[in-house]
């Protein structure tokens, strides 16, 4: 009998046990959900500047890059590159779809991929080295 | 055509089906199945028990099946076949808010098994269904209709275009209701046609959210400003402004007249809520509670009905056995409940073979919950709405347009703002109005606005796939599905 009564105690708790786990399960996704959407958007991609003579970026400096970002040493462009060997409106990255494209933007001295003259628009992986004028660049993931 | 292509032929097209894991819902409603279980076998143990105390034998054990285990199970095989369509359709809907309407309805499930079988019944041919069994036979109805919507309803051109057609549907089914309806405890509230009944204010209150959000995101930039001036008073354009009220007027109008206070309220909550979440507006609000409060005053002077709520909640006491008995015995139990409250099956002692709280199926749910579950079960239950709330404004926010915001927030604001208007009311925090606890209470028509409700807020929380980011890519990939039919696919590269 006692027994019984134990259990059923053991009972009447555990379905308001129960019903509290569910509660707190459900705050805990609620709360990820929220920081998640704090965060805004995931970044589409990154650069890291790992050369750069003149110091503007400066080296180690990341970049978060936007679906268009246009690179050049005019103070008009998404990212600035103070760089002798830089056109004013030097490249362009696009993000199309799910990958990254560069374009030359018909600079004077060109645009390099891996060490390569990009000519029409070209797709750029992630790790791929990037070089504008005398400043060289890493396209890296974002940060999710 | 060669023999072997006829057979194929000859099947229909099906669907092409993605599937998709809904991990987070499955692992809830799991925790809701335990949850019920568990809850069911303390309701059977405690009613065993007690029947044989009160025929005063001891046996030596009880057993922990619960009072309908058959019913609990259809039950609870109804939420996973929901669960596993949603897999298999694989659209991004939410996965907190069937859970959550499933643990509400399951609890209201347990209650009204617990609650004496012949307080409602209906014969269906020969078959005699009871409450508990009615109650499933509507949750059954209402996760079907949940399901339907959910995966269903893929554009909202169907609510947003017709926003007068379903306001003259909701006006007319109200005035019909007047006309054609049936007096239920002094209030004219159902409507029977042929073998249908139901109490149309309760999906009058869908029609009305739905129409409110068509016509206030068509307007909400002439709403916002102030040309107007009214004396002190500055207002939105006129033209603008009169359909909204018109509309409001004549819902609050019908509902005052048919003395069905809770819905009139209901009603000015909501209206008034999305005119804020809309134009962002306090001074809206200040003066939509104004006109409430001059709006109660004339009420309370005319109507004597008014009169007995209002002094039925300042003193209850003063008639405990006639006009204060409800509240007086709800507020009994809410006592009785203490903190961990009596244990479910242990609760509302039957007075000489009747309910201490008569309304308890429909009004009354959260005092029978109060004494069986304590404190700690009531907390649970309004952070369960809570979550329904929450759930709404997160998909508002996410919306793609203010359409689907403004719906979003209505549809879980009707069901937040009901069950706080009822659970005031069963605490004599205000005048009690007679309106049900969303997903709890006992009735067909409640469970299936609110199922309405749930089921659209589920579709629209499908937003079709974000543009996908390099790092969500790093897995496997798929080709993007619109949330609209009728678009191609977007090309990808």
């Amino acid at each position: 009998m006692d027994g019984f009564v134990l259990a059923l105690w053991v009972l009447r708790l555990g379905f308001l046990a129960l019903l509290y786990a569910f509660l707190a399960v459900v705050a805990r996704v609620l709360v990820r959900d929220l920081r998640a959407a704090a965060r805004g958007p995931a970044e589409l991609g990154r650069l890291v500047v790992i050369e750069s003579p003149q110091g503007e970026p400066a080296v180690g400096a990341t970049i978060p890059l936007s679906a268009v970002t246009t690179l050049g040493r005019g103070l008009a462009n998404s990212v600035v590159v103070d760089d002798p060997f830089a056109s004013a409106e030097h490249a362009v990255l696009t993000y199309r779809g799910r990958s990254w494209y560069v374009e030359d933007r018909g600079s004077t001295n060109g645009t390099l991929v891996n060490g390569a003259t990009v000519g029409a628009p070209a797709p750029m992986g992630f790790g791929d080295e990037l070089q504008v004028g005398g400043v060289r660049f890493r396209l890296d993931r974002g940060r999710p | 055509m060669t023999p072997l292509a006829r057979p194929r032929a000859a099947l229909p097209a099906l669907p092409r089906l993605h599937p998709r894991p809904r991990n987070v819902e499955l692992a809830l409603l799991l925790l809701t199945a335990a949850a019920l279980t568990v809850g069911g076998a303390s309701l059977g143990a405690t009613e065993r028990w007690l029947a044989a105390q009160s025929a005063g034998e001891t046996p030596a054990s009880f057993g922990f099946a619960p009072p309908d285990p058959r019913g609990l199970a259809v039950y609870l095989a109804a939420l996973l076949a929901v669960h596993v369509a949603f897999v298999l359709a694989g659209r991004r809907t939410d996965q907190i808010l069937l859970p959550t309407v499933g643990m509400l309805g399951g609890i209201g499930l347990l209650l009204m098994q617990r609650l004496p079988q012949d307080l409602v019944t209906q014969s269906l041919g020969a078959m005699v269904l009871g409450l508990g069994q009615l109650q499933l036979l509507w949750l059954a109805i209402s996760l079907g209709v949940i399901a339907i919507l959910a995966l269903a309803v893929r554009s909202d051109r169907w609510l947003r275009a017709y926003k007068y057609t379903w306001a003259a549907a909701g006006i007319t089914l109200l005035a019909m209701t007047f006309l054609l309806g049936s007096d239920v405890n002094g209030a004219r509230l159902t409507l029977s046609i042929g073998p249908l009944s139901g109490q149309p204010s309760e999906l009058l209150k869908v029609i009305l959210v739905v129409f409110l959000a068509a016509y206030l995101s068509e307007n909400r930039a002439l709403l916002a400003v102030e040309t107007t001036r009214l004396g002190p008073l500055r207002l939105p354009p006129v033209p603008y402004l009169a359909p909204m009220v018109a509309m409001w007027a004549i819902a609050l109008g019908v509902v005052v007249v048919q003395r069905d206070l809770g819905a009139a309220l209901l009603f000015f909550a909501v209206f008034l809520s999305l005119l804020f979440v809309a134009t962002g507006r306090v001074s809206y609000v200040a003066g939509g509670l104004a006109l409430f409060l001059a709006g109660s005053f004339v009420l309370y002077h005319l109507f004597p009905y008014v009169q007995g709520r209002v002094d039925n909640w300042l003193d209850p006491f003063r008639d405990p056995l006639g006009q204060g008995f409800q509240t007086v015995q709800a507020l009994y139990a809410f006592a009785r409940g203490g903190l961990v409250g009596v244990g479910l099956g242990a609760g509302l002692p039957t007075i000489s073979g009747n309910l201490p709280v008569p309304a308890v199926h429909t009004d009354y749910p959260l005092a029978a919950l109060g004494e069986e579950l304590g404190l700690m079960g009531l907390l649970a239950i309004l952070g369960l709405y809570l979550v329904v709330v929450e759930r709404g404004l997160r998909i508002a926010a996410a919306a793609r347009d203010d359409f689907r915001a403004l719906l979003a927030a209505g549809l879980s604001l009707v069901i937040g703002v009901q069950a706080l208007i009822i659970a005031a009311g069963n605490l004599k925090l205000i005048p009690l109005t007679g309106i049900t606890l969303p997903l709890i209470s006992y009735g067909g028509s409640s469970l299936l606005a609110n199922a309405i409700a749930v089921g659209l807020l589920l579709a629209l929380s499908d937003e079709g796939e974000s543009p996908a980011s390099p790092g969500a890519t790093g897995g496997r990939t798929r080709t993007p599905r619109r949330g609209r039919r009728g678009l191609p696919p977007r090309e990808t590269t």
